[in-house]
């Protein structure tokens, strides 16, 4: 008998299976968590990603993580996209004093880190790209806590508002420092110029591009929640794409794309996108493969002290913005303080902040890339808690939840 | 509108056909359009205002209500209306809340609704559970001053023939969970779900109310006169009677309409005293009230004295023409010319709406445009 039909044992483990088993690890962690701890729950995604990832078990490794970054790109595009069109104009217009706590808030936290890191002797223009990848609040996880715990409130949109204005200035102040690092690392001044312009202006106008685009595909579409859904993932991924090919940077395309299309939607065709059960999955994903992302041996490399720094001035920056800001307003000063504490969460986004700098920017050091890789190993892991305390004390957070 | 320290045996008598009138509105987001939890932050923004009259919390986190102060003019009601509007305005826009007129919310989910948390309602969820949150509807409530106790009940009586006329005069709530309900106002189901709603018992007078009111109390089945959901109610404290029964119009002026025609009626009954109550004003009271809920204008009332049956929106007419007079005689007199012209116009407030749906295809775009003309109309 020819038993060619039967398969290889042990069978290969397909791109597909390790798919499933990674879904199903990161949602029993998220949900163990919320249920035994009352944590979170991308918190258990980021440890199911922890403890899967090159770190511990090394199931996940990375080759697989290079290949899931497609994936990966996917869900931070709709979150960056969501982000930005909740960066409502209309009410910064309105509550001027809002848009000076919002900026204040990033202000005070990247000059405060940048200060910090100066003294425990970085050199300043390093300092300073540090402290522009600290400034950024993750817009994933205060998203999904948000819809994690069905906040609403004064705080709850503030939150969301100033993690908007925080990305956009973090990404603003990067591209404005790019010209000086590129001058260290002694490029000739024109590419030092138009480099980042390119990067960053050229993100801009495919974000703009892609608002118009989709401002017309919705109209004709029509008002239906179904397929504005899809024609949103479409155009999302296209732009990424387009993104990725013609060396833009991704995120302030998104951004630009999601903040220019809800403010000038002014005939009102799009209608209010909700991810519902279809984006859960790219979010486990995502999170548990920033999981699996943490750099723990950079803990090596950076001392403790300045890490503690780095952590603790960002958010005391953060809080003095917003409290100074705060009666004007129009929130208590308790209520300033809360809203920092769920600012707290670094995104993922900053390692691969941090790891192109490094590629392009040799000199940027080693041991800066381990500061900022330390902190976003601790925010990773304590942001979500953070963010999570903050919106029940303040009462937001939905009873039931 | 001060609260009589009195005994609640008294009818605290005030300023005859004075008026006042509270607005139930919606808070809403103007990301999505949908109800908000602003209750709280807002009316903490807006204690720091010097206001006329009050602006309170209701039963769940997404509504606030006006309270005007007590009026003898329709003018300077609609003033102090436009004064508190303004102000409820400003402060939400500065805290990305927008505000509308309306019976209810076309498409919120009751079930996410939050109560607000003073003790009056947690006592009311933990009494009637669901139905406080599916109570998050928005009316008009017009008080009118009466010198007695008894011209109270009187008034009552004979203001509740008058029931369908305000139904289909401030009808705004046609949609109801994402569906068009094909009613003017289909606010009134979600009143009507209470055990305590209906109307007042047929009683002669004020002491015959007492005894009936004491004999609730007695039974347990009420604390206060709070505790009643009827259409039209007396308020001793106050010492007016309350009709309770209009949707929050999309303007303040349509409130102040109605409280002229409620200033006129009261006028007219407690000046001529042209009839008694009979007992069949109850009875045709369900099928009446019905009728203008589902049909407005368009829809068949019950004369109960004559048992001649004809539209509401020509009976709304014969009647202003019959109170004109005292309308005149109260300064009121080109608002109610202006009420008749809106029902000979034969377009409610809900005829509206469905008119802004048909046009814009989506209920978050209804919900902005009576955002829009709450906003902008004075």
């Amino acid at each position: 008998m020819d038993l060619a039909f039967l398969p290889t044992l042990p069978p290969a483990v397909s791109q597909l299976m390790l798919f499933g088993v990674l879904l199903l690890c990161g949602l029993a962690a998220g949900e163990a968590l919320r249920r035994y701890a009352s944590l979170p729950r991308i918190t258990g995604y980021v440890l199911a990603g922890v403890l899967l990832g090159p770190q511990a078990t090394g199931l996940l490794d990375s080759d697989a993580l290079f290949e899931a970054r497609l994936i990966v790109d996917l869900a931070i595009g709709l979150v960056v996209f969501e982000l930005g069109s909740r960066l409502d104009f209309g009410w910064l217009k309105r509550n001027q004093w809002l848009f000076a706590a919002a900026l204040a808030e990033a202000l005070f936290c990247f000059v405060g880190i940048h200060v910090a890191l100066v003294y425990f002797g970085f050199a300043p223009l390093f300092a300073a790209t540090a402290a522009a990848i600290g400034t950024a609040s993750s817009p994933a996880v205060v998203l999904l806590v948000q819809q994690e715990l069905r906040s609403e409130g004064q705080l709850t949109e503030r939150m969301i508002l100033c993690s908007a204005v925080n990305t956009v200035f973090a990404y603003v102040v990067l591209a404005l420092l790019l010209p000086f690092l590129y001058i260290e690392e002694k490029v000739d001044l024109g590419t030092a110029v138009l480099h980042p312009m390119y990067v960053f202006l050229g993100a801009a106008a495919l974000g703009f591009l892609a608002s118009r685009f989709l401002l017309l595909a919705a109209r004709w579409f029509g008002k239906n929640e179904d397929r504005q859904f899809v024609l949103l993932v479409a155009l999302v991924v296209a732009t990424i794409g387009l993104a990725h090919s013609l060396k833009l940077s991704v995120v302030v395309a998104l951004v630009t794309f999601g903040m220019l299309s809800r403010n000038f939607d002014s005939a009102h065709v799009l209608l209010p996108v909700r991810f519902g059960h279809g984006g859960q999955i790219f979010f486990v994903i995502l999170f548990l493969l920033s999981g699996a992302s943490l750099e723990f041996h950079a803990f090596e490399v950076a001392a403790a002290a300045v890490v503690a720094a780095y952590v603790l001035v960002r958010f005391l920056g953060k809080a003095a913005g917003l409290v100074i800001f705060s009666r004007l307003s129009g929130i208590t000063a308790r209520q300033a303080g809360l809203l920092a504490v769920s600012l707290v969460p670094m995104s993922g986004l900053a390692v691969v902040m941090v790891r192109d700098t490094v590629t392009l920017y040799p000199t940027f050091g080693r041991e800066l890339a381990a500061v900022v890789l330390s902190s976003v190993v601790v925010l990773e892991l304590v942001g979500p808690i953070a963010t999570q305390f903050a919106l029940r004390r303040a009462g937001e957070a939905s009873p039931e939840a | 509108m001060s609260a009589g320290a009195g005994n609640e045996g008294e009818f605290r008598a005030s300023a005859p056909l004075s008026l006042g009138v509270e607005l139930e509105l919606q808070l809403v987001k103007p990301h999505d359009l949908d109800l908000a939890r602003g209750a709280g932050d807002l009316l903490a923004r807006l204690g720091r205002r010097k206001l006329p009259g009050a602006v309170k919390p209701e039963i769940t986190e997404s509504m606030i209500e006006l309270n005007s102060s007590v009026h003898t003019s329709c003018e300077s009601l609609l003033e102090e209306l436009n004064v508190l509007r303004k102000a409820v305005v400003e402060d939400a826009g500065v805290l990305n809340l927008s505000v509308a007129g309306g019976g209810a919310h076309p498409f919120h989910d009751w079930a996410d609704r939050r109560i607000f948390p003073n003790e009056r309602f947690v006592a009311v969820v933990q009494r009637y559970g669901y139905l406080a949150k599916q109570f998050t509807v928005f009316g008009q409530h017009i008080h009118v001053g009466c010198p007695s106790g008894d011209d109270a009940v009187y008034l009552v009586h004979m203001l509740t023939r008058y029931v369908p006329h305000f139904i289909a005069l401030s009808a705004a709530s046609p949609f109801y969970q994402g569906e068009d309900t094909s009613y003017q106002s289909s606010r009134l189901t979600a009143v009507s779900a209470f055990p305590l709603a209906g109307h007042m018992p047929f009683v002669a007078d004020w002491a015959e109310f007492m005894e009936y009111y004491g004999k609730m109390k007695s039974f347990g089945i009420v604390a206060s006169m709070k505790d009643f959901y009827w259409d039209i109610r007396p308020k001793p404290e106050y010492g007016t009677v309350e009709i309770r029964v209009c949707d929050t119009p999309l303007t303040v002026r349509r409130a102040a309409l109605l409280a002229a025609y409620a200033q006129a009626l009261a006028a007219y009954y407690l000046a001529e005293r042209p009839r008694e109550p009979v007992r069949s004003i109850y009875l045709v009271n369900a099928f009446n009230r019905f009728e203008a809920a589902r049909f407005g204008f368009g829809g068949s009332l019950i004369d109960p004295y004559s048992g001649e049956k004809r539209h509401v929106g020509d009976d709304i007419l014969a009647e202003i023409a019959r109170v004109e007079p005292h309308a005149a005689r109260a300064g009121s007199g080109e608002l109610l010319a202006e009420l008749a012209g809106v029902v000979r116009g034969g377009v409610s407030d809900a005829d509206w709406l469905r008119a802004r749906h048909r046009e814009r295809g989506a209920l978050a775009d209804v919900v902005r445009d009576a955002c829009d003309k709450w906003r902008t109309h004075n």
